[in-house]
Formats: C-alpha cells, sequence, structure tokens
C-alpha cells in the first residue's frame, strides 16, 4: 500500500503541474486596444467561392472579397468597388461606374470585362442566392470601368443583391479551373486568408491586407470560429476566448447576460412562421379554403408563445413584413388575435366543422418541443388534428423543400430591411415561400406598382399588398425572435439592418 | 490448482436458489434490485402513478414550478415532468430491452455453436466477431443513421449488433472449457442429442455469467441511447424518453437546470443499478465472501498456549520436536455462516532427517496445514489458535517480516502442480534467481551461477538452456524438478511438499521421489509430505498422521499405521491401496489432474 | 514476431476492404438526389444531372467503390460533396486534436486505474468498496453532465482553463496542455471507472493463482511479489481492456469535442454524417477502422511482450 501511496502523489504533483500550466497560457489578454478578432458563429462556409455566399455566412467572404456595392448597418448603400451607378428611366438597365487602382492578389487590375464575368458565372452557378440574378438578362461591359447590367424588369432589391453575395468579384484569372475556390479565395478584400490557420468546417483565419485600396482593416487578425451549439460559445464569451456572436437561443441570452460584463444588443430580426405552401388545396383540401388559414391563424395563441418560448424576446405578428422595412403596418402585428370560438366558426363556415389532419415535418433546431406542443394544443382546441414528422436534417431539406411532400412547414424567415427583397423573397410564384406559385389580381396589381413605382407610391403599395396577405392568411406569421449581439467590452459591433448577421466592416474596437 | 486450496465450500457448484439467497444478503445486491424492480413498475404501473398524459401539454404551464397533480412541475412544452418521466421510462428501457435482445440472440446462439462444434463454423464466427469489434460504435451509429435515418430504435438494433459480440466471446469461451468436462463427455457418449447436451449442461454453465453480461450491457445501452438522443443524432420522436428529456433539459440549462435535473437522475440511478447488480451478481455466482474483512491474518493475536491434546492415539504426541512442531493449531475461513473451521486442533512434529507423511482426502485440511506452516494461507484464512515453533521459535504472531526471512532458508515448500506454480511471464532462471539474491543479497552473476548448480544438483541435463526457457517451454516432470530446485536454493532444512508427485505422469513419478529422497538424505532434511497416496508414505516417510475433517484421527510409525490401522477410516484407505494395484491407483489421480470430486 | 505481424496486417487490410465495401453499398442505398441537394431547387434539371456525373453518382454502386477503392489506398479519400475540401487533408487537420484527446486519456485511464485497481484489488476490504462504488458512480453518470459540470466550474467560473478551442502542440505545448487538460480529464473519468475495474479483477486473479503463493513462499518481499509478478501478469487483460476503451473513447470525443467546440474528428463525424457526406463518411470510417486495427496489433504486440506464452501463437 505504501507504493501505491506514492503512486498517488505523483498523479497529484502531475495534476499541479498541469495546471500551473494552464494557468500561465489561458489568462485572456487584457488591456491594449483590440487587435484581433474572434467571431463565434453556427453558421460555416461552405466554400470560399462567391457563389456559395449569401445568409450567415457572408462574412466570411467580405473578409476576402469586396462588393460592388457597400451596405452600411443601416442599410443605406455607400460606394465600394462601384464608385457610382444609376438606373435608366425604366428601371431595367442599371450601370455602374468602377474605382481605378483596385488590383487582384496576382496584380492584374479590376476591371469591367472582371466584373462582368463574376456576375455571369454567379447567374449561371446556381448557388442557394442565384435568384437575387433572376432579373437579369444580361451584362455588359462597356468600357474598362462602365458594366451595365439590364434587367428583364425593375428589380428593387437588386442594388441590396450587389452588396450582397451577388456583387462579390473574384479574380476571373482561375475560372476555368476545377472548383477554383473551393478553400483558397482570391479577391481584393481587406483581409487575406491565412490557410495554415484555417481549419475549413471549424477555424478561419484571416489576417489584414497589406495592400488594401480602401481604409485598412480595423483588426489585424480575424478569426471565425464554428461550434454546433450555441452553450460553447456563450462559454467561449464569458472566458474571453470569443469576442462577437450573435445569440439565437434564449436560454443562451440569459447564460450571456447574467453575470457577465458582455456587451449585448437586441435586434428583433427573424420571423418563426407556419409557411402553408399548399394554398390551392391540392394536397389538403381544406387549406385552400382562406377562411381555413385564417381559422389557423385564430387558433394560435401568440402571446403565449413569445412569454413562454422567448422569454418575452420577441413580438408577436399577424405579418410576415419586418419592423424596418417601409411595408410594415404596425397594428397587422395583432391582426389575428387569440379566438378559438371564431377559429371554429371560420372552420365550420368553411364546411370544416368536424376539423381536419394535418401532418407537418420538424426539425427539431427549428420547433423545439414547446412550439411543437403550444400549436399541437393550439390547433387541437378547434378541431384541426396536427401531426408532426421528426426528421433528419437533410431528409427535412430534401421533402419539404425539393420533393413538397407536406402541406407546409414552421419555419424560420428572414425579414428583410427592403419591401421588394420580402416580396421576391415570399411571395412571388416559386421561391421559397410560395413554390406553387399562387397569386391573385390583386397581388399581381401591388407588385407591378412596387416594382416601378417611386419609394414613397412602392412604400403605400406594399403597405397595401402586406394586409392584403395577412387577410388572406397565406401565413401564418407567429412572432418575431429577438437576436442578441454579444460582445466583449473592448469591441462594439453594430447589428445590420434586415439581416442577422452583422457585415464583417460592422466590428470595431471599442473606443 | 491445488486441492484444497478451497476450505471445503458446502455448495460445489452454486445453483440459483443459494445464488439468489446470497445476492439477497450482499446490501448493494438488494439495493439495485429493488431500484431496478422500482423503475419497471414505475413504468409499467404509469397511468396508475400519474393522471397525467405525457403529451399533454400547456404552453401556459411552461417552465411551471410543481403544484398538486404535478408532483415534479413542467417541463419546456408545459408537459408534465413526472408523467414523462414515467411513460418515459418504457420507451428508454424499451430501447435498453431491445438492443440487448438483439446482442443475447445473435451472440449467445452463435457462441453455444462456435464453442460446442468449432472447426469452420467456429472460424467464420470467429472472422465475423472480429470484424465487428474493430468497428468503431460511435462512427457505425452515425453512418447508419446517415442510411436509415436517426430513429432511435433503428439505431439500439445497430447497438445491439455491436454488442452480440461480447456474448459471443463470453459464451464460446466457457463452453471450450466445459466441452470436454467429463459429463458432457459421458453425455455424448451415452448419445444424447448435440442440442440437448447444449441446453441441459452447457447452457447451465453459461447462465451465470451471462446474466452478468446482460446486466452491463444493458446499463451501457441505455447511457448509450440517452447519449445519442442527447447529442441530436437519434430520435425517438413524439415518443417521450429520458435521453430526450436531457436534451430538452440541456437547451435550457440556464433557465431551469431542474429539467436536466430528474432524467439525469433516473438514467445515472437505473445504470448504476444494473452495474451494482452485476458486481452484486458476480460476488454471488462466484462465491466471494466479500463480506468479511480481509487482512485478519495479520492481525491474527498472539496464540493462546497450547491446550492438552484429547484422549486418544493421537494424545500420543512426543515431546516437541526441533524442527518443526505444531500444537492444537486450528485455521478457519470465514463463512457467511460464520467462521468455518477447516483444521482443528492438529499436533504434529518433524524432526530433522525425518519424513513425515500427512494422508488425508482432500478437504480433511491437510494442504491448509501446511500453509498455516508456511504462513502463506490464501485470503480470509487465519490461524484461530494454536502454536507453530520451527526451530524452536514461535512463529504464529510473529511479523510478516521475521517470518519471511524463514521462509527458505529454514523452510521451503514444493508443491503440486509444478506448471501452475511458475510465474509464465518470467524464465526459469530469472524465477531461481530471483529469491536467491532476495534472501542471501547475492550478486546477479553469483545468484545466476548458484541457480545453474541447483539445477544439475535436481539432474537437468543441459541447465543452461533451461534457464534461458519459459514455464510453457517446459515438461511437467521438469518443472516439478526446477521447482524443488528452487525450494532447495537456501538450504533449508525443512522441507513441505504438498502433493509433490500428483499432477505427474507415473513415470517422472518415481523420479521425483527419488530425487526428493536423495535430496533429503544429502542435507539431513526434515520433511513434511502431504500426499493422499498411501503407497507414497509407505515407500518414503518414517511416521505419517492420517487427517480427517480437520482433525488428526491417527499418527504413528508408517509400518505400524498401515499394517495396523487403528482408525476405521485408515482401515479404509489401507484397504482401497490393498485392493487395487499401485500403478493404476495414480494413473487415475494423474489423469484427472486434481483430486477434486 | 514478424510473421505475426504480417498475418496481422493482412488480415487487418482485407478487414478494412470488407467493413468499407459494405459500408460503400449500404450508404448508396438510399435514393438521394445529391446534385439536386448540392445545387438547390431551383437549379435546372441538366445542371443537376451534370453535377451527379461530375460526382460519378450516374455509375453502377460497385464501380464507384472500385474507383473509391482504388483512390483510398493511395491515401486518397476524394473531395467532399458539401465543401469540396479534400477529405484527407481535413481529416488530416483534425485528427491530432482527437488523438491527443485519446492519447491523454489512454495515458491518464492507464495510470489511474492500475493505481485503484490494484490497490483495491490488493487491499480488498473497505478500499475495495470505496473504489467500486466510486466506479459505478462514474460510471453511470451520463458523460455529457460531468463534462458540462467540469467546464462551468474550471473554465467559466474558476477561469483556469480554457472552455474552448484546441492549440496545437506544434504551436505552445503549454498552451496545448492547457487546451487538452479538461477534455482529457472529462474523458478520463468514465474509462477510469471501467478500467480500474478490470485491472481489479485482473490482479485478484493474478493473486489467487498458486505461483504467487509459491513465490511467497520462497520468501520474496511482498512488495517484489505485486509490482513484479502480480502487475505483469495482470497487465496482459488490462491491456486488452484499455486498448477496447481506446477505440471506444471515439465515441465520448464526439460529445466532448461538440461541448469544448474542439474541431477534432468527433464533431467532423457528427457534422458530415448528418449531411450524408458519404466521401467524409468513407474516409472517417476507414481512418477509424484503421486506428482500430493498429490499436488492438499494438496491444497483441504489447501482450506478446508481456506475456511470453501468447507468442507461439
Amino acid at each position: 500500500m505504501r507504493p501505491t501511496s506514492r503512486i498517488a502523489t505523483c498523479a497529484l504533483a502531475l495534476g499541479v503541474l498541469v495546471a500551473t500550466a494552464a494557468c500561465s497560457a489561458g489568462a485572456p489578454t487584457t488591456g491594449a486596444a483590440k487587435t484581433a478578432l474572434t467571431i463565434g458563429t453556427m453558421t460555416a462556409a461552405r466554400s470560399m467561392d462567391p457563389i456559395d455566399a449569401g445568409g450567415g455566412s457572408i462574412p466570411y467572404f467580405q473578409a476576402v472579397y469586396d462588393t460592388l456595392i457597400k451596405r452600411e448597418p443601416d442599410g443605406s448603400l455607400t460606394p465600394m468597388l462601384a464608385q457610382s451607378w444609376t438606373y435608366d428611366a425604366a428601371q431595367t438597365a442599371l450601370t455602374l461606374t468602377l474605382r481605378e487602382g483596385v488590383k487582384f492578389d496576382d496584380g492584374t487590375a479590376l476591371d469591367a470585362s472582371a466584373v462582368k464575368a463574376n456576375l455571369d458565372r454567379f447567374r449561371a452557378g446556381g448557388g442557394a442566392e442565384v435568384g437575387q440574378a433572376a432579373t437579369t438578362a444580361s451584362v455588359e461591359a462597356t468600357d474598362d470601368r462602365t458594366v451595365v447590367i439590364r434587367l428583364s424588369g425593375p428589380d428593387p432589391a437588386l442594388l441590396n443583391s450587389l452588396s450582397d453575395a451577388y456583387g462579390l468579384v473574384a479574380n476571373p484569372a482561375r475560372f476555368d479551373r476545377d472548383k477554383p475556390f473551393a478553400s483558397v479565395p482570391d479577391g481584393t478584400g481587406p483581409y487575406e486568408l491565412d490557410q495554415r490557420a484555417t481549419t475549413v468546417g471549424s477555424i478561419w483565419t484571416y489576417t489584414r491586407a497589406a495592400n488594401y485600396w480602401g481604409t485598412a482593416a480595423a483588426f489585424e487578425k480575424v478569426v471565425i470560429r464554428v461550434f454546433d451549439n450555441e452553450n460553447a460559445i456563450v462559454n467561449g464569451l464569458r472566458t474571453g476566448q470569443i469576442d462577437a456572436a450573435v445569440l439565437q437561443s434564449v436560454d443562451q441570452q440569459t447564460a450571456a447576460t447574467a453575470g457577465t460584463n458582455l456587451r449585448t444588443t437586441s435586434q428583433e430580426i427573424d420571423l418563426k412562421l407556419f409557411n402553408i405552401f399548399d394554398r390551392k388545396g391540392a394536397r389538403i383540401a381544406a387549406l385552400g379554403d382562406p377562411r381555413v388559414r385564417q381559422a389557423i391563424n385564430y387558433a394560435i395563441d401568440r402571446d403565449i408563445l413569445v412569454r413562454q418560448i422567448q422569454q418575452g424576446r420577441g413580438t408577436a405578428t399577424s405579418q410576415i413584413w419586418g419592423v424596418q422595412a417601409p411595408g410594415h403596418v404596425k397594428e397587422l402585428d395583432s391582426f389575428y388575435r387569440h379566438d378559438p370560438a371564431r377559429a371554429k366558426a371560420l372552420l365550420a363556415e368553411a364546411g370544416y366543422a368536424a376539423g381536419f389532419d394535418l401532418t407537418l415535418p420538424r426539425l427539431a433546431a427549428l420547433v423545439p418541443d414547446s412550439l411543437a406542443e403550444a400549436l399541437r394544443t393550439d390547433l387541437g382546441a378547434v378541431g384541426i388534428r396536427l401531426k408532426w414528422d421528426d426528421l433528419d436534417r437533410s431528409t427535412f431539406l430534401t421533402s419539404t423543400f425539393r420533393q413538397f411532400k407536406y402541406p407546409g412547414v414552421v419555419m424560420n424567415g428572414g425579414q428583410p430591411s427592403l419591401d421588394w427583397a420580402t416580396i421576391s423573397g415570399s411571395l412571388l410564384p416559386k421561391t421559397v415561400a410560395n413554390p406553387f406559385g399562387d397569386t391573385d389580381a390583386t397581388i399581381q396589381d401591388l407588385t407591378a406598382k412596387i416594382r416601378a413605382g417611386s419609394p414613397e407610391q412602392a412604400a403605400r403599395h406594399a403597405q397595401q399588398l402586406n394586409r392584403h396577405i395577412v387577410e388572406q392568411a397565406w401565413f401564418v406569421p407567429l412572432y418575431r425572435m429577438q437576436y442578441m449581439h454579444v460582445t466583449v467590452p473592448s469591441l462594439t459591433a453594430v447589428p445590420q439592418a434586415g439581416l442577422a448577421v452583422p457585415s464583417l466592416y460592422n466590428y470595431r474596437p471599442a473606443a | 490448482m491445488s486441492a484444497d486450496q478451497i476450505p471445503a465450500p458446502t455448495v460445489d457448484r452454486p445453483g440459483r436458489s443459494t445464488a439468489a439467497r446470497r445476492l439477497l444478503r450482499n446490501p448493494l445486491g438488494v439495493l439495485s434490485t429493488l431500484v431496478l424492480l422500482a423503475v419497471v413498475a414505475a413504468a409499467l404501473a404509469a397511468p396508475l402513478l400519474t393522471d397525467q398524459l405525457p403529451a399533454t401539454a400547456h404552453l401556459r404551464d411552461a417552465f411551471g414550478p410543481p403544484r398538486a397533480g404535478h408532483p415534479l412541475g413542467f417541463d419546456s412544452a408545459g408537459r408534465d415532468i413526472l408523467s414523462r418521466l414515467l411513460y418515459g421510462a418504457r420507451n428508454t428501457l424499451g430501447g435498453a430491452a431491445l438492443a440487448l435482445a438483439v446482442a443475447v440472440v445473435l451472440g449467445i446462439p452463435t457462441g453455444l455453436l462456435a464453442g460446442y462444434f468449432g472447426k469452420r463454423f467456429d472460424a467464420i464466427a470467429n472472422w465475423l466477431v472480429n470484424l465487428l469489434m474493430a468497428l468503431p460504435a460511435m462512427i457505425v451509429l452515425l453512418a447508419s443513421r446517415a442510411v436509415l435515418g436517426p430513429t432511435v430504435w433503428v439505431l439500439m438494433v445497430i447497438l445491439g449488433v455491436l454488442a452480440a459480440p461480447s456474448f459471443f466471446r463470453l459464451v464460446r469461451g466457457i463452453v471450450l472449457t466445459v466441452r470436454n468436462e467429463l459429463y458432457v463427455d459421458a453425455a455424448r457418449v451415452s448419445g444424447l442429442p448435440w442440442w440437448r447436451i447444449v441446453s441441459r449442461h452447457v447452457l447451465i454453465m453459461v447462465r451465470a455469467p451471462i446474466i452478468i453480461q446482460v446486466a452491463l450491457v444493458a446499463g451501457v445501452a441505455l447511457g448509450l441511447q440517452a447519449g445519442l438522443e442527447f447529442i441530436g443524432v437519434g430520435s425517438s420522436g413524439e415518443l417521450p424518453t429520458w435521453g430526450a428529456m436531457l436534451n430538452e433539459g440541456f437547451q435550457f440549462v440556464q433557465r431551469a437546470p431542474r429539467l436536466m435535473l430528474w432524467p439525469g437522475l433516473a438514467v445515472g440511478l437505473t445504470s448504476a443499478a444494473l452495474v451494482l447488480l452485476a458486481v452484486a451478481l458476480r460476488d454471488a455466482l462466484e462465491d466471494r465472501a466479500d463480506a468479511r474483512p480481509r487482512r485478519v491474518r495479520r492481525a491474527a493475536p498472539p496464540a493462546p498456549p497450547a491446550p492438552p491434546a484429547p484422549a486418544g492415539r493421537q494424545a500420543e504426541a512426543p515431546d516437541r520436536a526441533a524442527l518443526l512442531s505444531v500444537r492444537s493449531l486450528s485455521v478457519s475461513y470465514p463463512g457467511y455462516d460464520g467462521e468455518r473451521e477447516v483444521v482443528r486442533d492438529v499436533s504434529l512434529d518433524v524432526a530433522a532427517g525425518q519424513i513425515v507423511g500427512l494422508v488425508g482426502e482432500s478437504g480433511s485440511g491437510k494442504t491448509q496445514t501446511a500453509f498455516a506452516i508456511l504462513g502463506i494461507l490464501p485470503d480470509g484464512g487465519r490461524i484461530g489458535r494454536g502454536s507453530v515453533t520451527i526451530e524452536g521459535q514461535e512463529i504464529i504472531g510473529l511479523s510478516q517480516r521475521r517470518w519471511r526471512s524463514l521462509r527458505s532458508t529454514v523452510v521451503a515448500y514444493v508443491p503440486q502442480e509444478p506448471m501452475s506454480n511458475l510465474d509464465p511471464s518470467f524464465t526459469i532462471g530469472h524465477q531461481l534467481a530471483e529469491p536467491i539474491r532476495a534472501m542471501t543479497g547475492a550478486s546477479a552473476a553469483a545468484a545466476r551461477r548458484r541457480a545453474v548448480e541447483l539445477l544439475r544438483e535436481v539432474d537437468i541435463r543441459d541447465p543452461e538452456r533451461v534457464m534461458r526457457r519459459y514455464p510453457h517451454q517446459i515438461s511437467g516432470g521438469m518443472a516439478q524438478r526446477v521447482l524443488i530446485a528452487a525450494a532447495i536454493s537456501c538450504d533449508p532444512r525443512l522441507l513441505i511438499a504438498d502433493e509433490p508427485t500428483t499432477a505427474l505422469d507415473v513415470t517422472v513419478q518415481a523420479e521425483i521421489l527419488a530425487l526428493l529422497r536423495r535430496l533429503q538424505r544429502q542435507r539431513g532434511m526434515g520433511v513434511l509430505l502431504v500426499t493422499h497416496n498411501l503407497g507414497v508414505v509407505a515407500d518414503l516417510c518414517d511416521s505419517v498422521l492420517v487427517m480427517r475433517q480437520g482433525r488428526v484421527v491417527e499418527r504413528g510409525p508408517v509400518a505400524d499405521v498401515l499394517v495396523h490401522p487403528r482408525h476405521d477410516y485408515t482401515r479404509g484407505l489401507v484397504d482401497a491401496v490393498l485392493d487395487l494395484p499401485l500403478t493404476e491407483q495414480t494413473d487415475d489421480a494423474a489423469a484427472s489432474g486434481t483430486e477434486q470430486p | 514476431m514478424f510473421g505475426f505481424l504480417l498475418r496481422r496486417t493482412a488480415a487487418g487490410l482485407a478487414l478494412i476492404v470488407v467493413i468499407s465495401f459494405i459500408t460503400f453499398v449500404l450508404l448508396s442505398l438510399p435514393e438521394n438526389d445529391v446534385g439536386r441537394t448540392l445545387l438547390g431547387p431551383e437549379a435546372p434539371a441538366d445542371l443537376v444531372a451534370a453535377k451527379n456525373a461530375a460526382l460519378g453518382l450516374d455509375r453502377p454502386v460497385l464501380t464507384q467503390y472500385a474507383d473509391w477503392l482504388s483512390h483510398a489506398l493511395r491515401a486518397d479519400f476524394g473531395a467532399s460533396w458539401f465543401t469540396s475540401e479534400d477529405v484527407t487533408a481535413a481529416i488530416a487537420a483534425r485528427l491530432p486534436i482527437t488523438l491527443s484527446l485519446m492519447i491523454g486519456v489512454t495515458t491518464v485511464t492507464a495510470l489511474a486505474s492500475f493505481g485503484l485497481g490494484v490497490w483495491s484489488g490488493v487491499r480488498r476490504g473497505a478500499v475495495d468498496r470505496a473504489v467500486q462504488i466510486l466506479g459505478v458512480l462514474g460510471y453511470a453518470l451520463p458523460g455529457f453532465l460531468i463534462t458540462l459540470v467540469i467546464v462551468l466550474v474550471f473554465a467559466v467560473r474558476l477561469g483556469w482553463f480554457p472552455a474552448i478551442g484546441y492549440i496545437p502542440l506544434s504551436q505552445s505545448p503549454a498552451g496545448w496542455l492547457s487546451t487538452v487538460t479538461l477534455p482529457v480529464v472529462a474523458l478520463s473519468i468514465g474509462a477510469i471507472a471501467g478500467a480500474s475495474q478490470q485491472v481489479r479483477s485482473a490482479v485478484i486473479d493474478v493473486l489467487s493463482q498458486d505461483y504467487i503463493r509459491t513465490l511467497r513462499s520462497r520468501g520474496l518481499p511482498a512488495r517484489t511479489v505485486l509490482f513484479k509478478h502480480v502487475l505483469r501478469n495482470a497487465s496482459a487483460p488490462a491491456l486488452t481492456v484499455l486498448g477496447m476503451q481506446f477505440v471506444g473513447l471515439l465515441g465520448g470525443a464526439v460529445l466532448v469535442e461538440q461541448i469544448f467546440g474542439l474541431p477534432g474528428l468527433g464533431s467532423m463525424a457528427v457534422a458530415y454524417t448528418t449531411r450524408g457526406d458519404i466521401p467524409v463518411i468513407m474516409g472517417l470510417l476507414t481512418v477509424t477502422v484503421v486506428g482500430v486495427v493498429t490499436i488492438n496489433l499494438l496491444v497483441d504486440v504489447a501482450i506478446g511482450l508481456l506475456n511470453p506464452k501468447s507468442r507461439q501463437t
């Protein structure tokens, strides 16, 4: 027994050694102004190819590529690779004048033909955001510095698209290779990818570009780390290993605010909604009747959802328009109040007094137990027998959005700050939210007016369209969710209007 | 294994009822059984224990504290936690049972057949098992999820397949050892069909280890199921399970840690109970008397003075011999029903140059007497009373260190089974030289030279070569010579030989006996020869003691005792030898290897 | 010994080929339109078909497998369907992390379980009971609970160790130690609980062997008997258990890597298998099976060195 106690002592000593080594290494650096930025996220970039850009992965691309137009935090647009831009009177031709003196890493200058090559490639590439180029009929490089984008019709969202995935410009010298930007980017952006410190899928490390054409980047180093749960991100924030993150889970938001000195800003950005695909009633006849869809809207107690699921961090709403879009109408938030009696009456009126069966796909990450059960209970109370099919992510995507096996889906929707982005993203035929091309005369009339009209007219018509959609109960919007931007005190991050993820430019060392 | 090392247990093969009784005497066994029964009962009686249904949700109540009718409060969806826990037990235990069933159904029959028939079936099954065992379980589960979807039941079936090899190996191993047992042979000779033999004789042998394995695998399956659902790899759909509850709790660990508490407790408690049950079962089925303190031997009090010996022939013990003198020795072992004395009131003497035989059937306590003199009783054994002097020194109550220093140099031991008494991991040379160095402080080279000499002395022809050999590379007779060489390595004055020839071939037996006699004469050693073989006694011994049920029933000069046995038992022994030619009798002993009944 | 190694290596290779074949065929069974999944719902059909052709999915499964195998033999596992990254490179980048964890855990487990197992096997009685109960607790407590508590206490509250991330050994040994300590501790608890019981059984088994009694009868000090003879003979079964645990650790690594945000093979396995990225799944499976075969081989060699009897076969 004496020898064994000696072993125990050794083990103990080893443990202490480990602990002290750890202490010396693990102490977070504080004091001097922030020179490195570490962002924690749950969204990984699929590749470094602009074709794959968009949505939550846009910061990965903003580091190494520039867009034609820059999007400021408030949604206003400023010059970037394009110094200026003008529409023709019919709003079907956009002329972009390019900045001079911008060079790719290999020394070739950025010119109009390079931009045309990028725009053409994006349009043909079939990426997730290819819809941004949907209205583009052709692109012309009229001279070295001038590019003209000709449209099939007015596109109020085009300029915004050019500040997003569609506007990213890569070096066309590599276009003819196989998978040219799978892991190695080649752009004109403010940072370079440090490949040695990058593990695709987990950690991307960028260093400040030496000869950036514009204002030098705010940080010497930017690291984007991917996690598969927010718990790890919050732990990282609390130990100072992560500087900034956007938290979606309300429980983790609580964890990030309780007893920490982290800076937090809340932003109401994404919408939880039941998106009804089957408005023609092809699969479930009942859904073809607006009164049934209205009944569903009346059946759900949104206030309880917000209070219990979001712990108050959100707002109940009946419209899909976001608060920053001109078409938003405040009173539409409470258009459908919880009214089971009315719901039953509407169902009876539509000939479904006995209710009907409804099966919806469920991805646990999108529809937590609490929401699933609440919807089932609320709908059950008016006679609609809801059943959930629990699916795997890939099966969910395939069967819901490719095969349309279900009459609809409960999902998260973005809330762009542009009316047209909402319309083209959610209402126009063949979009994800409207796969069966539903439309009516009012919608056609109003969209045409919004597309071509002046901003003031467009806003007015957008509000009319918004109201029409709500009344027709195309959707069952539930609530807008508050996301929380969290940063360490030595850093600020300004939320991006209409987007859940701040642009990379929005991060600054604190003054 | 030497015959009466195990103190004559009352049960030879633990039957079901005794094992169950033993299990119930183990507090941990009782506790874990109760916990498991409670969990199963709660799962089955869920509707009786709560009025709530696990799927009834009122979001209004979400995260609500306990209140009447909802003793554990509500979860994030406003469902009653207790009812989810109870109904969840059904699905969780069901999943574990599913994995277990698959593992058992696949593993046990194949193991039985592979072990029983061997040959090609065994080869194929083994190959498959190696294939399965090389698969990293988690990666396979993840990959099969990609193919078959996240349904947790499917994953549990896969897990069952992956766990089947553990049953296969267990069963096959046991069947291999049982297959050639006499009673199985007998059954085969008597013409029983193989499936009758397997089900009647073989299955009984593997029953106990299987039960233990079942408890362990059930625990693993339970934990893994919860883990799979926790990381979101498995999904049980709308059915409540403990894993799904843990997953949900993890999402709200900040707001309501208690959501994780209850399912965590349920998983932890159930798998802990399963493991504890396995441990308790193992103890019960393998007859481990763990309940008793272990190191009593060290704390044994100095023996009280020997009481006067009882009347009868054994009372005629002469004055204490100078070399070895034992008086009123008793040895006992702890049992579930109190101490069991296996050696009672034994007195004996061995003088220098004398060979004393100690005979008796197995379980008569003769080996225990020898171990007690050497101070190497197995765990649990203790000397209750008596006195043992070696060269006049009382060794009972002597410190371990002093006692140890007597071994080899004064008293040495030649064991019964040569092969099992050599450490398989070290060369013969090493095993010979090591005690020489330890006891005499000789240098490595000197100890080695001495070892070579010793081997030569026990008639080993090529000692240098044998020195480099490992035990499994030499014959039994050679091994016994090595052990004798080891015993005399430090020139002991007393040799205690425990059935030194029983395990050997008949031809070798005579050689070893001759060797022992020669060495004894050359060195003038006293020898205590433990044996059941009266022929050997007649051949070698000066005097003899006959033991039965722990007592010396007869003693005296060899000629006296063998010719005029007084005790019925001795008479029986002598008659048995006279009835049979000597060689045949020893043949039997050699064939069976041990003298176990 | 050489022949043994050669035979075992050949058997291992055959095993890998068989396993990879079965997996490949099984993975190819479900009708997933990979091209459609990759390109999105709005991509035209001819583009999808071209994508599928580019990935070689229009060929028969056997041809696909033969192609995969011929590349895999040259350690080329192709490119991920979803991220286009080179699978071999991706695995190579993540391997050091998981390997760090597994080697760390195995070392800690070996030391601790030998210490505890020998202690309780020799002393028995109360010590034995205590170690057994600790073992059961370590075994029964769900691993993720232990891990979560460890992170909260030692990283978030006390700040002794980082809560997330990994620093390569080559970059900073102290940093490496600080990042792997907590995950290793979290993974070790369950492993020690299991292994110490096995060591204990092995020690008790050896202690009951005849040769131990005979060695004691020759006056060898108890310490020599224990640390030389008992330990050596008990280490063969203990090594087998440790080898199996090393393999099983991969499962635990999945969880721990997620909680600590470590970009290792475990988190990779979860992320890619849920998407059905067959090249990555095949690569991971092959690498892990190679690892398992290697470990088993090493364990056998070690047992052969410890136990001369097993060398014969």
